[in-house]
């Protein structure tokens, strides 16, 4: 692999564009050429680079231009060009031609595509060209989601793979994950299962509280930041839509009926209502008379905004304590012993969760230790296997597993009883993960 | 030193956390830092307890100002909090401003070589994003003569350490430029060393050198004079475990590990001096003196006596950079360069990771964190698993002893160990 010393960037006036260009100048020392559908575009682009990672020194090393006037120069003179537009074959793979037309051999081709097939994309380029293609997933925003999938297919060369890894990781500080081609690779088909599946229990509960009690039973003591609706709300609903109809059509698992986008989903997507971006979606924030903050969920059966309720469940208050104390172990024994719908609801999808992302040991990584990686620095989210240790070892996931009437993973089925199953401590504390 | 003092091992915690936004008090922070640190280094609660049981053992811990940033005190005591095999074992806390941690080890190893106690489990601690950065700006003000050099002033300490800058600069008559650019540089390695360190608090954030000369603009902002927010060492939540032995001890743990007494690394040598408080009269002290901090200077020069080793002796530093000025006065102070010409050693790489002298490759308390009372502890960490090749991507090759800094206040409590095999 040549040494990166120009890249160019296409779509780089969106935040993950922007965002990564900066990374590559900063970590990289690179010259970027910043490309968007016009140079003043662009030039905003050049501005969001520098305030995502808060150094004006990179400014001179970031040069603006647009698709139609400066692609092919830009293009021919970078060692990467990392491709950043609109996530569609219609819209990618014309770029792809002009890409390939104007690349000099060796230069390195990627996408940050989040689900389209990488093998499919990189059709467009000759041999060359297609040995040097990849998927370079990086998650948002990229100074503070180190995260970065790195997508092979079948025509790649495994020095080229290795070489490339090695820049992503020692020299921009990625957290690599090495995926295979397959639909949303590791951490949004773990993360938009998970989503999914509780946007569609939200529904069946619709009438006990919903979006906002499978956020508050899915919150902090389950190894997250954010609520996984919240998560979606935040992401917005169209992208969600995309990536999960793309995971329906797609994957044929055991988990493939979860990928089906709720009905509630698509109406608030055809009027309009995004999520946060749009001003309100699966949630909306107001202000009360008095002039206080207020957040509100939507009601799906009422099909109206209604306060998100303060809920006492007695269980997640204990679970929060023991966390607060730093005693995990002792948090997850009172989340396996309590009793109730609510507590059910929470084993069940902490059950989902670790059957899920480690059935994909061997289809979409090659170890367990990636899909853990994938979703810890991806999407802050305590990776399945620290759950494994909390939980009590294999024999007792796999008996919450088993109860909760879902396929127990290869990798968890011949661990070894006394090992601590997490294996990533000195990369990634699981521990920090967990909110109390 | 007659009577060996042995290193067993020890843990620090990931500095990149913030507890309190993990909804995580102090006492998890000690949980976790205790639990973790005990298991790394093999010491079982059955065995403190046997321990206990015979008055061998005690615990050491260095805290700076829990009772402001987590409002709680007598942190000794806390250990009972973490498991009971602790009930019953003597424990107290110690406290010299950024030095506590290692007046909790000096306490420690002096219980150790008068036979006191075999065994010591020495912890350094802080919790400090608690409160925001001008609150806890000034709290930090009372490792200062607060009254006098603190109060009222937002973040005293940086203008302090700024002040300490302009003293080099005048003293040595130094290019303003060139001694600018040589603080650029300390920061610049601090951060490049702390991408190797897994625990480290900046591990994953950009600086270059340019970056840290770019002082002045709204992403370098001046906090102390002449320094800028890239020479200065972050807030910082962080705990640090260490485990001392004496002889007696050592030996039987060795026996129990299946190893030789000659596997752990002993402290060889201390010193430990306090300089004036004031700022203002350490300068007119060291008037005429050839190291602005002569005291600093004294404690190393003590460290060395004791060990009957010298600066040529010595493979590894890790150093107290709460600012780059005082990991600049401490080139010289650990006899690297004369006084005034730090930045040559700097210019040519010497205290570079793959230098000749390397100085913190942990990245320091720049680069991997400075949770205030920890940081001695963190030191006396690192330097360990340097000297017993176990410090991973960071390891410093072929390390056989280190020297580890350790300072309170402006430079006032000054604590040094230099520890090898």
């Amino acid at each position: 692999m040549r040494e990166i010393k120009t890249v160019t960037v296409l779509g780089a006036n969106g935040t993950m564009g922007a965002g990564s260009a900066a990374i590559v100048a900063a970590f990289g020392k690179a010259k970027v050429h910043m490309l968007a559908r016009d140079v003043n575009k662009a030039k905003e682009g050049i501005e969001k680079a520098i305030s995502s990672i808060k150094t004006d020194t990179i400014r001179p090393r970031l040069i603006p231009g647009s698709y139609d006037q400066d692609l092919e120069k830009a293009v021919s003179e970078s060692d990467w060009v990392f491709e950043l537009v609109a996530e569609s074959y219609e819209v990618k793979e014309p770029i792809n031609k002009r890409i390939a037309k104007a690349r000099k051999p060796g230069t390195i081709v990627s996408t940050v595509s989040s689900g389209l097939s990488i093998a499919r994309l990189a059709d467009a380029f000759d041999e060359d060209g297609k040995k040097h293609y990849y998927g370079t997933h990086f998650f948002n925003p990229p100074y503070k989601m180190i995260l970065c999938e790195l997508v092979t297919h079948a025509g790649n060369d495994k020095k080229v793979t290795k070489k490339l890894g090695e820049y992503l990781d020692k020299t921009l500080g990625r957290a690599v994950v090495y995926t295979n081609d397959t639909p949303a690779f590791a951490g949004n088909r773990i993360g938009f299962q998970l989503i999914n599946e509780a946007a569609i229990k939200a529904e069946e509960y619709s009438d006990k509280g919903g979006i906002a009690l499978i956020d508050a039973i899915m919150s902090g003591y389950t190894g997250r930041a954010m609520a996984p609706l919240d998560t979606a709300d935040f992401v917005g609903l169209d992208v969600h839509k995309a990536i999960v109809d793309n995971l329906y059509e797609m994957t044929k698992d055991a988990a493939h009926s979860t990928f089906k986008l709720p009905g509630y989903f698509q109406k608030l997507i055809d009027r309009g209502d995004l999520g946060r971006k749009s001003g309100q979606g699966l949630y909306k924030m107001t202000k009360t008379p008095d002039g206080k903050k207020e957040k509100l969920y939507y009601d799906i059966k009422g099909d109206l905004f209604v306060p998100v309720p303060k809920f006492d469940i007695p269980f997640i208050k204990e679970a929060n304590r023991r966390i607060g104390e730093a005693d995990y172990i002792g948090a997850m024994n009172i989340v396996k012993e309590a009793k109730g719908l609510e507590a059910d609801i929470a084993r069940y999808f902490i059950a989902r969760y670790v059957s899920y992302s480690l059935s994909l040991v061997g289809e979409v990584v090659d170890s367990k230790e990636m899909t853990d990686l994938a979703m810890g620095t991806g999407f802050n989210w305590a990776p399945a296997s620290a759950f494994v240790d909390f939980l009590g070892g294999p024999k007792e996931t796999i008996s919450l597993i088993t109860k909760a009437k879902l396929p127990v993973p290869e990798v968890l089925a011949k661990a070894k009883a006394g090992k601590p199953f997490y294996q990533l401590k000195d990369i990634l504390d699981a521990r920090s993960l967990f909110k109390g | 030193m007659k009577d060996a003092v042995y290193v067993l091992g020890g843990e620090q915690t990931d500095f990149q956390r913030n507890w309190t936004k993990e909804g995580k008090t102090f006492m998890s922070l000690f949980r976790e830092a205790v639990q973790d640190g005990l298991e790394k280094v093999g010491l079982t609660p059955d065995e403190i307890k046997k321990l206990n049981k015979q008055n061998r053992i005690g615990v050491f811990v260095g805290n700076f100002d829990a009772e402001q940033y987590a409002v709680q005190g007598h942190l000794g005591a806390f250990l009972t909090e973490v498991d009971p095999c602790f009930f019953g074992v003597p424990g107290a806390r110690y406290e010299a401003a950024c030095a506590s941690g290692s007046v909790a080890l000096d306490a420690a190893q002096t219980k150790l070589r008068s036979k006191d106690y075999d065994v010591a489990i020495v912890v350094g601690m802080e919790i400090m994003k608690t409160v925001s950065s001008s609150v806890g700006g000034d709290f930090l003000g009372t490792a200062a003569y607060y009254d006098k050099e603190a109060k009222g002033v937002q973040f005293p300490f940086p203008k302090l350490f700024g002040k300490l800058a302009d003293v080099l600069l005048e003293r040595y008559k130094l290019d303003e430029k060139r001694y600018m650019g040589a603080l650029a540089e300390i920061s610049r390695i601090n951060y490049a060393n702390a991408k190797r360190n897994p625990k480290a608090q900046t591990r994953s954030w950009f600086m270059n050198n340019e970056h840290a000369n770019s002082r002045g603009g709204e992403f370098n902002m001046a906090v102390g004079g002449r320094l800028a927010i890239t020479d200065c060492s972050q807030v910082t939540d962080g705990a640090a475990l260490v485990v001392l032995a004496n002889k007696n001890y050592a030996e039987e743990f060795a026996k129990k590990k299946g190893t030789k007494l000659s596997a752990y690394p002993k402290i060889k040598g201390w010193g430990h001096r306090v300089a004036p408080i004031t700022f203002e009269a350490k300068v007119a002290e060291s008037k005429g003196d050839k190291w602005v901090l002569p005291w600093t200077r004294q404690t190393v020069k003590d460290a060395f006596d004791r060990s009957g080793l010298n600066t040529k002796d010595i493979d590894v530093f890790e150093t107290h950079d709460c600012f780059t000025s005082s990991e600049y006065a401490a080139i010289s102070a650990f006899g690297i360069t004369q006084p005034g010409k730090e930045h040559e050693a700097i210019e040519d790489g010497v205290i570079d990771f793959h230098g000749k002298k390397p100085i913190n490759p942990s990245g320091g308390l720049i680069g991997a964190g400075h949770p205030v009372g920890a940081s001695g502890v963190r030191m006396m960490l690192d330097i360990y698993k340097q000297v017993t090749g176990t410090a991973g991507d960071y390891q410093v090759e072929g390390a056989k002893n280190g020297l580890m800094l350790n300072i309170g206040g402006s430079a006032t409590t000054n604590y040094v160990f230099v520890v090898g095999k």
